[in-house]
């Protein structure tokens, strides 16, 4: 089974200033719209490998980011996949 | 002939090149609204708001830019701060030097009985008077509004002693900083500002319906307006968290894009520069208005910090004529009236006639001053 990771954030401010800090970092990720099977404040998500997941949240944590929730989802095609919430160390 | 704008006060012009380049590129480009959607024309949109947002910070010194909501103008930033913060039973302590978008919504407060005021007396100069603000506080006094300089006469509220004067009895301060960002330094950190209130399309170089009010962190303000934010968009409560709490519906992204490539210019100008330049064109023209014979100045005097304002009249001579005769014979734009400030204008003594107001900008010339002293003097040989 293939899974898709993401996190969601309070705020667009909060979005938009971790695509500001990954900036130039070496991992790969995407701003998108947070998927309707997730519940979240803020309308954009950040979209990144599972194995990625670690690693950008150690640098959203040491910039002080505001992080509403981790999720990570099924990748099945454009139905609603299953939807698994993680609970990452701080 | 072009015109020759000594109304910067009222509005800046003209703006950098860049200003006018980047509002169109927001809406031929970054068009989505901000918030909203996902697509890559909203974070487009996004970007450019998080962007103005740091910028507003580092010219203001704001350790936290999501403490700062855009509003549309400085008198929309004052409502909110005023209309969100008091509450029954509150007093205000406000100076006569305010302008109507302080004394307005604070008369209608006072009217419904909600809160009580006490104004600062103001010297001919448009000093508030320090020992009087001293022994205005009560204990239910939560609130001291600033007007940081003057728009009739540029004067300089002494900004760090206030505050501390308003800290020592526990109340907060509002700066009305309409007449001062962009060319006066403010530190929000440094000086210790609770609210800022300022507006993009003056000093700041940006287009109108632009501006933005800071809360410090702590202080929680019931928004004045209620609506969509893009967020959290499954409740029938607005969002508490800044600075959604205080921005409903779209915002002003084509103006605010503007807004921060005058912000821009600005730094990259250097704020002690053009604070330098302002105050060099100030004194010129106040020395070479005081030569006139029948000419009467208001504010500082020609060496004191202010704001680059010059207020005048001349004797038995109504203010709205010479505008006119500014513009009409020499092509001289500026402001003559009560300039919504009807305090400042008792305490100058200028009330109900009101002033000729001159307010040169960054991008005004020593030659452009000369040419309005010139034409100044060929008027007051009209009417004398």
């Amino acid at each position: 089974m293939a899974y898709t990771c993401y996190i969601t954030f309070p705020t667009t401010f909060f979005a938009i200033r971790a695509e500001s800090v990954l900036k130039n970092k070496p991992c790969s990720y995407k701003m998108v719209p947070v998927p309707r099977s997730i519940s979240s404040s803020c309308g954009t998500a950040l979209r990144c490998e599972c194995n990625e997941l670690g690693a950008i949240n150690i640098i959203l944590q040491n910039n002080k980011i505001e992080i509403e929730g981790f999720y990570r989802l099924e990748e099945i095609g454009l139905k609603t996949p299953s939807v698994e919430e993680l609970f990452l160390d701080e | 002939m072009n015109n020759l704008y000594f109304d910067n006060a009222a509005t800046s012009w003209p703006k950098p090149e860049s200003v006018y380049s980047s509002a169109e590129n927001q809406m031929r480009n970054a068009f989505g609204n901000p918030g909203r959607s996902g697509h890559t024309r909203t974070l487009e949109a996004d970007r450019l708001l998080y962007k103005t947002r740091e910028a507003v910070a580092g010219l203001f010194n704001i350790n936290d830019p999501a403490r700062i909501a855009f509003s549309l103008n400085a008198t929309d930033a004052l409502n909110t701060a005023l209309k969100g913060y008091l509450e029954e039973g509150y007093h205000v302590i406000h100076t006569a030097m305010d302008h109507n978008s302080v004394l307005r919504p604070l008369g209608r407060l006072c009217k419904e009985g909600k809160i009580t005021t006490t104004t600062i007396p103001c010297s001919t100069k448009g000093y508030p008077d320090l020992d009087f603000l001293d022994n205005a506080f009560k204990p239910e006094t939560r609130l001291l509004v600033i007007n940081h300089a003057s728009n009739v006469t540029g004067t300089l509220a002494p900004l760090k002693d206030m505050i501390i004067t308003a800290h020592k009895h526990n109340a907060f301060v509002l700066i009305d900083a309409a007449q001062t960002a962009g060319s006066m330094a403010i530190d929000v950190e440094d000086f210790d500002i609770d609210m800022l209130a300022f507006t993009g399309h003056k000093g700041l170089l940006g287009p109108t319906g632009t501006g933005g009010l800071y809360v410090k962190p702590g202080i929680n303000l019931k928004p004045l307006r209620e609506g969509g934010t893009g967020s959290q968009s499954e409740l029938d409560s607005h969002p508490e968290s800044m600075p959604e709490r205080l921005e409903a519906g779209t915002l002003n992204s084509t103006g605010l894009a503007g807004m921060l490539k005058g912000i821009e210019y600005i730094l990259d100008r250097g704020l002690g520069n053009i604070k330098e330049h302002e105050s060099n064109l100030r004194k010129y023209l106040y020395n070479s208005l005081a030569e006139l014979p029948g000419i009467n100045l208001y504010g500082p005097a020609a060496g004191d910090e202010s704001s680059c304002i010059v207020s005048a009249t001349i004797s038995n001579t109504d203010s709205g004529e010479i505008g006119y005769i500014l513009e009409s014979s020499y092509n001289v734009l500026c402001r003559t009236g009560l300039h919504c400030a009807p305090l400042a204008h008792k305490a100058l003594g200028t009330f109900p006639e009101g002033t000729i107001r001159f307010s040169p900008g960054i991008f005004t010339s020593k030659e452009d001053v000369d040419y309005l002293v010139k034409s100044m003097k060929e008027i007051l040989k009209l009417v004398q």
